[in-house]
């Protein structure tokens, strides 16, 4: 690893004191201040004081490992993620972290394109084979021989599983990778899949969310960096450090709802007081995500703070849970009033014939007493 | 199978199903009665059916509260009423003015109503969920309670606890994970559906036919008191 | 034809959508237990109202539901044997009077009384009926009483009671407006009745009559169960009505037969069009409310005295009102209501056919210990009735127990306290049977 240039070395490259490399270090222990197991730990900027070795940790990892080298492939996307992870506003912590990163390969964001591109990225798997951190933001789809999404003549899913065959780690970010998202909403014209639906064999990392959080997408990496391992997971396979708790348990109007006052309509006079938004079809309670803790744009607000009810994005299928404006208790599917009908019709006959066979039991035995004189 | 998929599955198709068995069955069974043949009644009224009528439902609903007006009529083992009556109190202020089920009658009907803060409506539960252990109790040990219940009876018991008590836990976030909880608690709930044609537990919809019976019986002979 | 195929086909055929919708809203709560006196006197649970109609129960859901006639056929349920007969012959004949104050428990209002009626007519269609009662029953075929009084010894009897109380009774009057039905047990225990009935219309001035083809009121058919019978004694009562031309029947101091002859016969057989059905509790209550006749206020007003509602007149019969009416004026001071009273009130025990039947003796002797709980309670010794039956199980509980109790009729305590006689009550009561 000698001829790779560090993280630290990197960051010197680019005007960092050394003292604010001991500041880097600190603030990315304090993100890092996880216990291992449960994830339920608020999260939130210099909320915690890490411990001093685990700064250490952190600052002695910068030093001497160098930087990951990432290959990001973008599917059926809208790059939204994308543009989450570079409109975060926090420069001093985002753009640093992103130093830790040597992306090789970025539709969005390189400058190359069409066969450039495509040889650049074929140059890093082959260089970094085995040391790549692969990213996927976007939907896979395989209906039709995965003709709906092609790049240079390529399958999406050929690609994806080239490139994750000499990937150390796969981190799917954003709902489309993680769960199929909007391309696997109904009617899903194209089918589309989460990346764990093409790549089988190899752990993937879920991040989801529509998009999901930028602190969380760096954070995640981060940990991997520092660590050398991916975080606990959830049975989505999400990190539980982000998602292991819910909105709900996280709300700032959470006492509204346990004291029953609830917006009715936008608008109204309770939605005016900010009251609880769950008869707007806020989904907070079946909702795991960082939204209400580390919230948006640097700790400045979340959807439900600012006044519209949580939709549920880091959850598989949130598209299609019944509707953003349903209850979050209802159920996601029901019979149309056709069905209704057809069910409350074939009972009614039925019943009739039940009760027909009956009466004619009845006359059978009034027939058979009167015959014994009965 | 993840949680998460177990639960879109008990919240989607499978309570799809389990709401077209119930109106089906429950169409069945109204049906079988409904048409058995009903005779005529020639008996000239000496008082008012339609006053029984009235009378008897009101006695029905208001009962419970008035016990020291029913005490006359019953000496021992006011238990049942007791924790029957706190039992049903329970179940229709969390079905009906529970907030969160009350959002799942508003996608199922088009409009939905004002309900209680969670605090009251989780009290109540509570209470229903100890009424109902009571009641279990009380089968159990009643000799009379003893004789005439069969396995039906036992499990209507069952079904009927189950989605009260995981929907107490869940509400509660008290042990394993809220998504797991929200799946037992819906298949619960749809298992509740389907068995309840099957059941006695059908017995809301006869309670119609019983209680007006009773008020024509009583108001046609002038006894409503 | 099997005995038990018998029952089940009864079973079948009376089995509508009146039966049926109430045996589907059964939730085997039990709390109609604890509302029959059987019950509660004998903690024996086979004694508790539901339990009884459960061969009812069963026959229903064995023969008209799938999951009945499934249970059934896996084995899980039973057919209804030859013994489960003969249980419930017991059962249903010996501790249950059928006074229906189950049915006021019952949270769904099942009408429990109609049902085990319905037990009882499948078994005596299987000739399951206890012996005494079917004895009975015969006499009251052949005789036209279940006591055995025919026709002569009516008569003899009915110039008896005119000798004895110097009244002269109407007996086959044509065109009366009143035909006043008695019941045999008015006639043999407690004959004064005929002459305070007959002192009270004549004091109000009604056109009345009795009937020598309708002299017995009593309906041992329906306690049996059997329709055939059942009807075949009303007809007796409703063809004389017809042939002296009446405009009401009026049935004096009896609970079932109020029942039969009121609130059942409609529906079993075609009544003379026009003709009304009444009770004395209720004409007596027209006679004071109208004025025809006057009561002397507070002539029974020495010693507390209350009043014990019987089953098918107050409860089942509506007329709860007249002898409290009755009451208040003659005993203003004195009359204290038992607890419970009025449709709630406890059955004396001996109702329903029960007090015929020699094996049930001890059942309704234990069920009486509530009626003595009830008078200690309010401290009375003295107790009214307008239900022979009533009295008779009383007279013979009050003799059983020991008891210093005086028990009145309701025509008795009328009779004896109309104003206008010179002393206190113009008629002195023989010594009872």
């Amino acid at each position: 690893m000698g001829e790779r240039e560090t993280v630290y070395e990197g960051l010197k490259r680019q005007g960092v004191s050394r003292r604010g490399f001991f500041q880097l270090s600190s603030l990315l222990a304090a993100f890092l201040s996880l216990p291992k197991s449960d994830g339920t730990r608020q999260l939130g900027l210099g909320e915690f004081k890490p411990k001093p070795s685990l700064v250490r940790q952190v600052r002695k990892a910068l030093e001497s490992k160098p930087r990951v080298p990432v290959i990001w492939l973008e599917f059926q996307d809208c790059a939204g993620c994308t543009e989450s992870i570079s409109r975060s506003l926090s420069p001093t912590l985002s753009n640093l972290v992103l130093n830790t990163l040597d992306i090789e390969y970025q539709e969005t964001l390189m400058a190359a394109a069409g066969f450039q591109a495509e040889g650049a990225k074929q140059a890093a798997m082959e260089k970094y084979a085995g040391q790549y951190l692969l990213v996927v933001e976007g939907s896979v789809t395989t209906k039709d021989g995965g003709v709906y999404c092609t790049i240079g003549g390529k399958a999406n899913d050929a690609l994806l599983r080239e490139a994750a065959a000499g990937a150390a780690a796969i981190v799917a970010v954003g709902n489309c990778a993680a769960f199929g998202g909007i391309p696997a909403a109904a009617p899903a014209p194209t089918e589309g899949v989460g990346v764990d639906q093409i790549i089988t064999d190899k752990p993937v990392i879920n991040l989801p969310g529509c998009p999901g959080i930028p602190e969380v997408y760096t954070n995640t990496v981060v940990h991997y960096l520092v660590f050398g391992a991916l975080p606990e997971l959830d049975e989505l396979k999400r990190p539980k450090a982000f998602y292991g708790v819910a909105i709900h348990d996280r709300c700032l109007r959470r006492p509204f709802y346990d004291a029953g006052k609830f917006a009715n309509v936008f608008d109204d006079e309770g939605y005016r007081k900010g009251y609880c938004l769950y008869k707007l079809g806020c989904k907070g309670p079946t909702t795991y995500n960082a939204c209400a803790s580390m919230r948006w744009m640097n700790g400045l607000s979340f959807p439900i703070q600012s006044g519209h009810p949580c939709l549920g994005c880091s959850q598989p299928n949130f598209w299609d849970g019944g509707g953003f404006y349903q209850g979050q208790s209802a159920p996601l599917d029901r019979p149309d009033a056709l069905v209704i009908g057809a069910a409350a019709g074939a009972g009614l006959a039925l019943g009739a014939a039940a009760a027909a066979a009956n009466r004619v039991q009845k006359k059978r035995a009034r027939s058979e007493s009167e015959e014994s004189g009965g | 199978m993840t949680w998460d998929e177990v639960l879109r599955f008990a919240r989607g198709p499978l309570f799809k199903v389990a709401l077209i068995v119930f109106i089906g069955g429950m169409a069945y069974r109204l049906m079988r009665v409904l048409l058995l043949g009903w005779g005529r009644d020639r008996v000239p009224a000496m008082g008012s059916k339609a006053a029984g009528v009235v009378k008897s439902y009101l006695k029905g609903i208001l009962i419970w509260p008035f016990i020291p007006w029913v005490k006359g009529t019953f000496r021992r083992n006011p238990l049942i009423y007791v924790a029957g009556g706190l039992f049903h109190l329970g179940l229709f202020v969390v079905i009906f003015l529970g907030t969160a089920h009350m959002l799942v009658w508003k996608s199922l009907l088009g409009f939905g109503w004002p309900t209680l803060a969670l605090p009251i409506v989780d009290w109540l539960a509570a209470v229903a969920i100890v009424a109902m252990l009571a009641l279990l109790v009380n089968r159990l040990v009643n000799p009379v309670l003893r004789m005439i219940s069969g396995p039906a009876e036992w499990l209507n018991w069952g079904v009927v606890f189950l989605p009260m008590v995981t929907g107490y836990i869940m509400t509660h976030h008290l042990w394993f994970g809220y998504t797991t909880l929200f799946s037992m608690h819906m298949l619960a709930v749809d298992l509740l559906l389907i068995y309840i044609p099957l059941s006695r537990i059908s017995h809301f919809m006869f309670y119609f036919f019983s209680r007006t019976i009773h008020g024509t019986e009583f108001g046609k002979r002038g006894v409503t008191p | 034809m099997l005995a038990t195929q018998e029952a089940l086909n009864q079973f079948v055929e009376e089995t509508g959508g009146w039966i049926a919708s109430q045996l589907e809203a059964c939730t085997r709560c039990g709390m109609c237990t604890e509302a029959c006196h059987f019950y509660l006197t004998s903690g024996n649970p086979a004694y508790s109202p539901v339990w009884k109609m459960e061969l009812l129960r069963r026959a229903y859901e064995g023969r008209f539901t799938v999951s009945g006639r499934l249970k059934l056929a896996l084995g899980i349920e039973k057919p209804i044997s030859q013994s489960d007969l003969e249980a419930w012959r017991t059962i249903d004949y010996e501790a249950c009077t059928l006074c229906n104050r189950c049915s006021l428990v019952c949270p769904m209002g099942i009408d429990l009384g109609s049902l085990i009626h319905g037990v009882r007519g499948a078994l005596a269609a299987a000739g399951e009926v206890p012996d005494d009662l079917e004895q009975a029953t015969q006499k009251q075929i052949e005789d036209g009483s279940p006591l055995g009084v025919d026709l002569d010894a009516w008569r003899d009897r009915i110039d008896w009671i005119q000798d004895e109380w110097d009244i002269e009774l109407p007996i086959d009057v044509q065109g009366a407006d009143t035909m006043a039905v008695f019941t045999s047990i008015e006639l043999m225990k407690f004959p004064s009745n005929f002459a305070y009935i007959a002192k009270i219309m004549e004091a109000a001035g009604e056109s009345w009559t009795i009937s020598s083809k309708g002299r017995e009121v009593v309906n041992f058919g329906l306690f049996e169960g059997n329709t055939e019978h059942t009807v075949l004694f009303l007809k007796r009562i409703f063809d004389a009505a017809q042939e002296l031309g009446v405009k009401r029947v009026m049935v004096t101091e009896c609970g079932h037969a109020y029942e039969a002859l009121r609130w059942t016969s409609f529906n079993l057989m075609q009544v003379p069009a026009g003709l009304e059905v009444t009770h004395i509790a209720g004409v007596l209550g027209e006679f004071v409310e109208q004025g025809r006749i006057q009561l002397k206020p507070g002539a029974m007003d020495d010693g507390t005295i209350t009043f014990h509602d019987a089953c098918k007149i107050q409860r089942k019969g509506g007329h709860i009102k007249e002898p409290r009416m009755i009451l208040n004026i003659l005993a203003p001071e004195s009359f204290v209501e038992m607890t419970p009273n009025k449709e709630e009130g406890i059955c004396c025990g001996g109702g329903g056919g029960v007090i015929s039947i020699k094996e049930a003796d001890q059942k309704r002797f234990d069920a009486f210990e509530l009626k003595i709980d009830q008078m200690n309670q309010i401290g009375a010794q003295r107790v009214a009735m307008v239900c022979s039956n009533c009295r008779l199980q009383f007279a013979d509980c009050v003799q059983h127990f020991g008891l210093d109790w005086k028990i009145y009729g309701l025509s008795q305590m009328v009779a004896e306290s109309l104003a206008g006689d010179g002393d206190a009550g113009g008629v002195q009561p023989a010594k009872e049977g």
